[in-house]
C-alpha cells in the first residue's frame, strides 16, 4: 500500500472529522478536496479495494433515489456497500464518500460501491472509478447557468460511455430521445428500459420539454406516449430516428399520491413506499442495475416493499398533528412532476413552494415559467412562496391564476404561515429547491421537528 | 372588443430560458387591459396570420435548435415580418433570437451565419460566458420605473450600429458586449436584448410598452393602470440585491 494513499486517507479524514466537530455542515465534499490534493489518483486507488466494483448513477433527475434503491437492495442482500448519500455528486463529495469508509490504514472495505454522479462530472468518474455499471436516467433542462447547455452535458456523456471497458454494462432510459440517442450511437448495444402502459401516459408535451427534434434530420419527434418531460415513446416522423425497444420495461403502473406505487416487470409485480410516476423511471432503473449484477427478481421485489426515501424525497415531518411532506422539486420537468403528483394523485390543497438561487440551485430562476403551476389554480387553498426568490414565484403564481399568500422569504415565517393555514389532521406538501428546502429543513431541526440530514 | 395578438417565433426550438414566461405575461395583460388576447404559434414552416400579430416574440434556443432555425427564418419569416413591423407590429428577441434578426453572427471558427438584418447589429462569438444578474437604465422614454432587470446567459458579443439605439446603460452585469456598457437595442418597434429570466413578468412596464405601442394602429390611446405591486417587488428585489453588492 502506497504511503502517499494513506496520507491521502489520513489527511481527508481529518478534515471530515474537524468539518462536523465545527458543526460546519456534514463535511460532505471538503476531505475529498484535501485527499486530492495529496494524491489526485486516490478515488481509483480507493475504489479498487471495493471486492466486487462500483455502479454509478448520472441524469438531470432521480439520481439520488435511484443510487438509494440500488444500495438497499444491495445492502439487503448482504453487500458492504459505500455511496455517496448526501447529493454530494460531485467528484469531491463521491472522493469523501469513499475516505469516510476507509480504515485509517488507508483501505476501503466495502464490496460495492454506488454513486450518483453530477452529468457534468461523469467523464471523471467513469475514469477513476471504473464502474461495472453506469446508468444514464434522463437529460433535462436544469441549471443552465452552471452547465451550459444540454447538448454539451450529452456530448460528455456519450464520451464517458464510449470510453467504459468492455466487460462493464452502460444501463440507459430508452425513453428520452436524447439519452437514446446517446446509446445509438456507442459501440457496444447497452441496455434499454422504459415504461409501457399507455393508461398513465398523455400524448401531449409538457411546456417544459426539450430535445424534442430528431438526431439526423432535424424534424420534430412525434409522441404516441408522453409519461415525465420528453419521456416517453417517440419516433421520427421520416422513419430517421425512434424510441429503441426496451429490454426492461416497467408495465401494468399503479399510482397512489405520494404513498406508493406498484408495476410489474419482468412479470413481478413490484409495490414500494414512493409515490409519483418519476419513481417508477427511478424503480426500474434500480432493478435493471439490480439485475445486471445478478440479483434475483424475486428478491428485488421482496426488498423494495420496505424502502426509506432519501433527505427531502417526499420525507414526512409530523408538527402539532399536521401532515408535512418534503418534497425536493429542482427544474421544470421535476417540479412539474412533484405539482402534478401533489395535486393530481394525492389531492394536496395546501402548499410552501421554495426557490432559492444559490449555485446549488441554479442561479437563474427563469425556468419557473416552464413549469405548470397553473394545475394549482382553483384547486389549492392555501400556496406560499417561500425561499430567496419568493417574490418570483409570486409573480409567477399570479399570472397562472394561482391566489397565494403573501411571499415569505425567511422559512421560519414560512412555515409558520404554514401551521396557521393548516388544520389539525390536514397534510400540506413542501415543494422546494435543493438550498430552499435545506433552509426549510434547517429550520425544523432548530424547532425540534426533524433531525439533521447527516444522520438520517 | 380589440384583440391583441403575439405571434411566437419557433415556441417549440427557441424558448429555453423559460421564455414563455413573456408570453404568458403579454396575453395576460393584455386580457387584464380588456383586451382579447389570441397567441399565433410560427413554427418551421408557418407564415400565414403574420400580418395579425401585433407583438412578436423571438426567444433563445440552443446551438442544435437554432441551426434548425436559420434557413426557415429566411424563407418563411423574413419578408411578413419586415412588413409587420412597417406596419406598426412591435417586437422582442432574446438572446438568441436578438443574434437572428441582426446582421450575422460569427463563430470563434470565423464562419459567419447571416441573419435577417431587421435590426442594425452584429454579433461576434466571445470565449467567456456571461452569466448572472443584470440591471439596466433603460433609454426608453417615459418608462416608470426607468431600470430593467433580468439574467443574462450568452457568449456572444453584440455590437450596435448606427441606426439603433442602446435599450438602455448597464448599471449591473455585462450587457451586449461587455465593453461599452450597453445592453441591447431598439430599432423602430424592434427591441433586441440579452435579458431574460423571464424578462416582461419582472418589467411589466415594457410590456405595457409593447402593448401599447402595437394597439396605437388599433386606435388605442391609453391603457388602464394595474396593480402591478409583485410585479415590482420581483423587480425591487433585484434592484436592492444589485445595491447590496
Amino acid at each position: 500500500m502506497g504511503v502517499r494513499k494513506t496520507a491521502a486517507v489520513w489527511a481527508g479524514k481529518a478534515t471530515g472529522t474537524l468539518s462536523r466537530i465545527t458543526k460546519r455542515g456534514g463535511g460532505t465534499t471538503l476531505p475529498g478536496d484535501i485527499a486530492r490534493a495529496i494524491d489526485p489518483r486516490i478515488l481509483t486507488r480507493l475504489t479498487q479495494d471495493l471486492t466486487h466494483g462500483s455502479i454509478v448513477v448520472t441524469g438531470t433527475n432521480g439520481k439520488t433515489t435511484t443510487a438509494r434503491l440500488i444500495s438497499w437492495l444491495l445492502e439487503g442482500a448482504g453487500h458492504r456497500v459505500v455511496a455517496n448519500r448526501a447529493g454530494a455528486n460531485l467528484i469531491f463529495g463521491v472522493t469523501t464518500a469513499a475516505l469516510n469508509r476507509a480504515s485509517t490504514g488507508g483501505r476501503l472495505r466495502a464490496d460495492w460501491g454506488v454513486f450518483e454522479i453530477d452529468e457534468a462530472s461523469l467523464p471523471k468518474a467513469v475514469e477513476e472509478i471504473k464502474p461495472k455499471a453506469t446508468l444514464v436516467m434522463n437529460l433535462f433542462r436544469d441549471q443552465l447557468d452552471r452547465y451550459g447547455e444540454l447538448e454539451t452535458i450529452a456530448k460528455k456523456i456519450e464520451k464517458a460511455l464510449t470510453n467504459l471497458d468492455t466487460d462493464a454494462s452502460a444501463i440507459l432510459n430508452a425513453d428520452d430521445p436524447r439519452v437514446a440517442e446517446i446509446g445509438l450511437n456507442l459501440p457496444r448495444k447497452p441496455t434499454w428500459y422504459g415504461l409501457d402502459d399507455t393508461s398513465v401516459a398523455t400524448t401531449t408535451l409538457p411546456h417544459a420539454a426539450d430535445a424534442r427534434t430528431c438526431p439526423k434530420c432535424g424534424s420534430s419527434l412525434i409522441f404516441s406516449a408522453v409519461y415525465v418531460g420528453h419521456d416517453g415513446v417517440y419516433a421520427c416522423p421520416r422513419g430517421d430516428f425512434a424510441r429503441p425497444a426496451p429490454d426492461l420495461t416497467a408495465t401494468q403502473i399503479e399510482l397512489n399520491g405520494f404513498d406508493v406505487l406498484a408495476t410489474t416487470i419482468e412479470g413481478n409485480r413490484i409495490e414500494i413506499p414512493l409515490g409519483g410516476l418519476y419513481n417508477v423511471y427511478n424503480v426500474l432503473a434500480a432493478y435493471a442495475a439490480a439485475r445486471t449484477i445478478g440479483l434475483e427478481p424475486e428478491y428485488i421485489a421482496q426488498r423494495l416493499r420496505t424502502f426509506k426515501a432519501a433527505f427531502g424525497r417526499q420525507e414526512r415531518v409530523e408538527f402539532r398533528g399536521r401532515h408535512l411532506i418534503l418534497v425536493l422539486s429542482k427544474n421544470p420537468a421535476g417540479f412539474n412532476e412533484t405539482v402534478r403528483t401533489a395535486v393530481d394523485l394525492a389531492h394536496g390543497t395546501n402548499f410552501i413552494l421554495g426557490l432559492n438561487d444559490r449555485k446549488a440551485d441554479g442561479t437563474d430562476v427563469s425556468w419557473i415559467w416552464d413549469v405548470d403551476f397553473e394545475l394549482l389554480k382553483d384547486r389549492a387553498q392555501v400556496v406560499i412562496p417561500a425561499g430567496v426568490r419568493a417574490n418570483d414565484l409570486a409573480v409567477r403564481l399570479k399570472y397562472a391564476g394561482v391566489e397565494a399568500e403573501a411571499p415569505q422569504t425567511d422559512p421560519g415565517k414560512a412555515l409558520d404561515q404554514l401551521i396557521k393555514t393548516t388544520k389539525e389532521g390536514d397534510v400540506a406538501y413542501v415543494l422546494c429547491t435543493y438550498t430552499a428546502m435545506l433552509d426549510i429543513r434547517a429550520e425544523l431541526v432548530r424547532r425540534g421537528w426533524a433531525q439533521p440530514y447527516w444522520e438520517t | 372588443m380589440t384583440t391583441f395578438t403575439v405571434g411566437w417565433l419557433y415556441p417549440d426550438l427557441m424558448n429555453i430560458y423559460g421564455d414563455r414566461g413573456n408570453i404568458i405575461t403579454l396575453l395576460k395583460r393584455a386580457e387584464w387591459h380588456g383586451f382579447e388576447p389570441r397567441l399565433v404559434e410560427l413554427g418551421r414552416g408557418a407564415s400565414e396570420q403574420m400580418a395579425d400579430v401585433d407583438v412578436f416574440f423571438f426567444g433563445g434556443g440552443q446551438d442544435r435548435e437554432q441551426a434548425l432555425v436559420y434557413n426557415d427564418l429566411l424563407e418563411y419569416k423574413r419578408e411578413p415580418l419586415e412588413n409587420a413591423v412597417k406596419e406598426g407590429a412591435q417586437v422582442l428577441a432574446v438572446c438568441g433570437g436578438y443574434q437572428l434578426l441582426g446582421h450575422y453572427y460569427q463563430t470563434a471558427e470565423g464562419d459567419r451565419f447571416d441573419g435577417i438584418g431587421l435590426i442594425d447589429v452584429a454579433t461576434e462569438a466571445g470565449t467567456k460566458r456571461y452569466i448572472g444578474d443584470v440591471v439596466v437604465q433603460t433609454s426608453i422614454e417615459g418608462l416608470t420605473p426607468d431600470t430593467l432587470v433580468g439574467f443574462e446567459n450568452h457568449s456572444g458579443r453584440t455590437f450596435l450600429g448606427k441606426d439603433v439605439k442602446p435599450l438602455g446603460k448597464v448599471l449591473m452585469g455585462k450587457g451586449n458586449n461587455g465593453s461599452d456598457k450597453t445592453e441591447g437595442c431598439v430599432q423602430g418597434g424592434v427591441i433586441g436584448t440579452y435579458l431574460h429570466g423571464s424578462l416582461l413578468p419582472k418589467n411589466p412596464h415594457l410590456a405595457d410598452y409593447l402593448i401599447k405601442r402595437a394597439l396605437t394602429r388599433r386606435g388605442v390611446a391609453d391603457l388602464s393602470p394595474l396593480d402591478d405591486s409583485a410585479e415590482l417587488a420581483a423587480h425591487g428585489w433585484i434592484l436592492q440585491r444589485a445595491q447590496r453588492q
